[in-house]
């Protein structure tokens, strides 16, 4: 038993917190709905720190990386090409998009012509590279922090990968959680922010017990998701992949209007960064069929 | 990282879990389903704690300095589990290897660790916790139990509540007030219990037999030599118990077992096939297993020598939630089990509503990582 970071994990954290400094602040008033960065997403794929699992740093700093990298404003496709791509092909060319088999007509993260749909259902798991014919432009109605896209077809002919559905959802669901850890800890850390400047009643929101307990409540379901992600990364079990995205996706219906509430009218607004990284956390909940599959499959997995 | 217990680890486990199959009776689970503090299972614990003192189990632990075999926290942390799991055959005993031995250790006087600590090591004691008091839960350091000096005595006045073992317990460590000073006017004295002008009556209770009582002390003769290190330093002696005794009991581990229990009951009969039992049973373990490892990761800065703070009572207040879950998973879907149909899970049931109130209630764990946590700027008092 060993839950420490290790030095060469912190090495990697701390070149990520640098290089992503200049985007650890959000540019006011000028973001939609997502935000999206080309340059921060080369220089991490350039850095090599989306590959470190495949690099044999092992899926548990897969974890550290994605988690850190959700805690910044920026929407970035990590989670996917960190712990999925490995089991399939390094070289697959990213954004990563993950779907069910059946289930391709919700709208698809960072879908764009030139990333990789990759499709897990009972046949197995296959691939394509999608191009603008698959595509349809899901235009201004997202209501989501993620740059999405709709499928319209998929092609009748896709690259077949030798791995089981069953490994690549499991990792999946440690992708999901440890994305949604960092979602959950940027989320509440622009809470503290705002509600520790906010005053009414002459002193900080953030002194009033109902909002203090609840905050608190916040940090025990983020800190729950982070060690459940890390449990999974490191163990590969498919049970405990299933407990962690459950955890995660429970965290986030749980939380998401609280701080949204807190923020009383501002939380309302697109000009309060908040939404960066609530309505993203809105996005993972309908993952892999939401709570109630994750809970299945735990289920399953744990106790058959 | 590594979430797996090494091998010496699982050896470690398993070899309590033997000890505990070769010596507890047969019809254990019935005979201790009242709790750690019945008459019954206190008295067995005499006997029990002895033999895990000759078979080296009762505190392995400790420093080697101390009598033990330095095995550390994780170890620590495997025994807990191992004996809660098992419905704590230590009875009120897990409380002296945890923080009460290494407490006396550290601030005790050579006179009172040749008293105090032969019967720690051989199994033979218990005492009791004199900290709340009827007005003065969650707001300890208001406590107004008064020690005053005379002579070479304190005489104590005052009434304790809720403590723990008390009707059975040889010896109290007792929190008392020997100046206004909030905190630094805190006294520890070691008092026995058999002491005259101490009263102690049971509180009928819905969490076991014999765990909670009144204690009132009446004119309480203590020799100043009774006095655990110095006048008003009682404050800093409770944060030294805690650094060795921050995450209480894991119950997280007792209520996975319980949920594990109350899902092979269910599927004997057939019963575990419904998704809304499935699904409700899968959140149980979510909740239990985030419990877990926010608790070892506190476990993993105790082994790696470094400061804990105020992210235990994140694990603590994860460890209520997990217990409240597994509670409500039993009575929704197993009432029998409260009914006389399961010993272990009506153990759980009467165990777990502890969880949020005892050794820091969940709301003061709530404000603990409102404050220290999320650094929010404090309340107005």
């Amino acid at each position: 038993m060993d839950l420490a970071i290790s030095e060469d994990q912190r090495q990697i954290l701390d070149a990520i917190d640098s290089l992503a400094k200049p985007y650890a602040a959000v540019p006011l008033h000028d973001t939609g709905f997502a935000l999206v960065s080309d340059a921060l997403d080369a220089e991490l794929a350039e850095n090599g720190f989306l590959d470190v699992m495949a690099m044999e740093l092992g899926a548990a700093t897969a974890v550290l990386v994605v988690e850190r990298l959700a805690r910044l404003p920026f929407a970035l496709e990590a989670a996917a090409t960190a712990l999925v791509r490995p089991l399939l092909d390094p070289e697959l060319p990213r954004p990563l998009c993950l779907i069910e088999e059946g289930s391709w007509r919700a709208p698809l993260r960072f879908l764009k012509p030139g990333a990789t749909v990759v499709v897990v259902g009972d046949g197995g798991v296959r691939s394509f590279t999608a191009g603008a014919e698959h595509i349809r432009n899901a235009g201004d109605e997202v209501l989501f922090a993620y740059p999405m896209a709709y499928l319209t077809v998929l092609p009748s002919e896709m690259r077949s990968h030798d791995v089981s559905a069953d490994v690549v959802r499991a990792a999946w669901r440690v992708g999901l959680a440890a994305e949604a850890a960092g979602l959950l800890a940027g989320a509440l850390a622009s809470t503290v922010t705002y509600i520790s400047e906010r005053k009414q009643f002459g002193r900080p929101l953030a002194t009033f017990q109902a909002l203090r307990h609840r905050m608190a409540e916040a940090q025990v379901l983020t800190n729950g998701v982070y060690w459940l992600a890390l449990k999974a990364a490191s163990s590969g079990d498919a049970g405990d992949a299933a407990l962690a995205a459950l955890h995660a996706q429970e965290a986030a219906k749980r939380v998401t209007y609280d701080f949204h509430q807190f923020l009383g009218a501002m939380g309302m607004t697109l000009e309060h960064p908040l939404h960066l990284w609530t309505y993203r956390l809105k996005a993972l909940t309908s993952e892999l069929g939401g709570r109630g599959e994750q809970a299945l499959a735990a289920a399953e997995a744990i106790w058959g | 990282m590594d979430f797996e217990w090494d091998e010496e680890q699982r050896a470690f486990r398993d070899g309590l879990q033997a000890f505990l199959d070769e010596t507890l009776p047969d019809d254990w689970e019935e005979f201790s389903k009242h709790g750690p503090a019945s008459p019954a299972l206190t008295e067995f614990a005499r006997g029990f704690c002895g033999k895990l003192a000759e078979n080296g189990m009762l505190f392995p632990h400790w420093p080697v300095a101390m009598g033990g075999q330095g095995l550390g926290p994780w170890h620590q942390q495997i025994l807990a589990e191992v004996m809660w799991e098992a419905g704590e055959p230590r009875g009120g005993q897990y409380m002296n290897v945890n923080w009460i031995g290494p407490t006396m250790e550290r601030y005790g006087s050579e006179a009172q660790k040749a008293t105090y600590l032969p019967p720690i090591t051989s199994g033979k004691a218990l005492w009791c916790q004199g900290f709340s008091e009827p007005d003065s839960g969650s707001d300890l350091a208001s406590l107004r139990t008064r020690a005053v000096r005379d002579g070479d005595v304190y005489r104590v006045n005052g009434q304790k509540i809720w403590t723990s073992y008390a009707g059975l317990a040889d010896t109290c460590f007792l929190l008392t007030r020997t100046s206004d000073d909030k905190k630094r006017g805190i006294t520890i004295l070691l008092v026995p219990m058999d002491t005259p002008g101490i009263t102690v009556r049971q509180i009928p209770s819905l969490i076991g037999e014999g765990d909670i009582h009144e204690v009132f002390f009446d004119d309480v003769v203590v020799p100043i030599g009774q006095r655990l290190g110095e006048e008003g330093q009682a404050w800093e002696i409770i944060g030294f118990s805690l650094t060795n005794e921050r995450l209480g009991i894991p119950r997280f581990h007792l209520a996975r077992a319980a949920l594990d229990r109350a899902v092979a009951m269910l599927q004997a009969r057939g019963q575990f096939s419904r998704e809304a039992v499935r699904i409700e049973a899968a959140r149980c373990a979510a909740l239990c297993e985030a419990a877990r490892n926010a608790s070892y990761a506190i476990v993993q800065k105790r082994v790696d020598g470094l400061k804990i703070g105020a992210e235990s009572s994140s694990a603590r207040y994860a460890t209520v939630m997990c217990e409240r879950a597994v509670g409500e998973f039993v009575v929704e879907f197993l009432p029998e089990a409260l009914a006389g149909g399961s010993a272990f899970l009506q153990m759980h049931h009467q165990r777990g509503i502890v969880a949020g109130i005892a050794a820091g209630a969940a709301e003061i764990q709530l404000n603990i990582i409102a404050s220290h946590v999320l650094e929010l700027p404090r309340e107005p008092r």
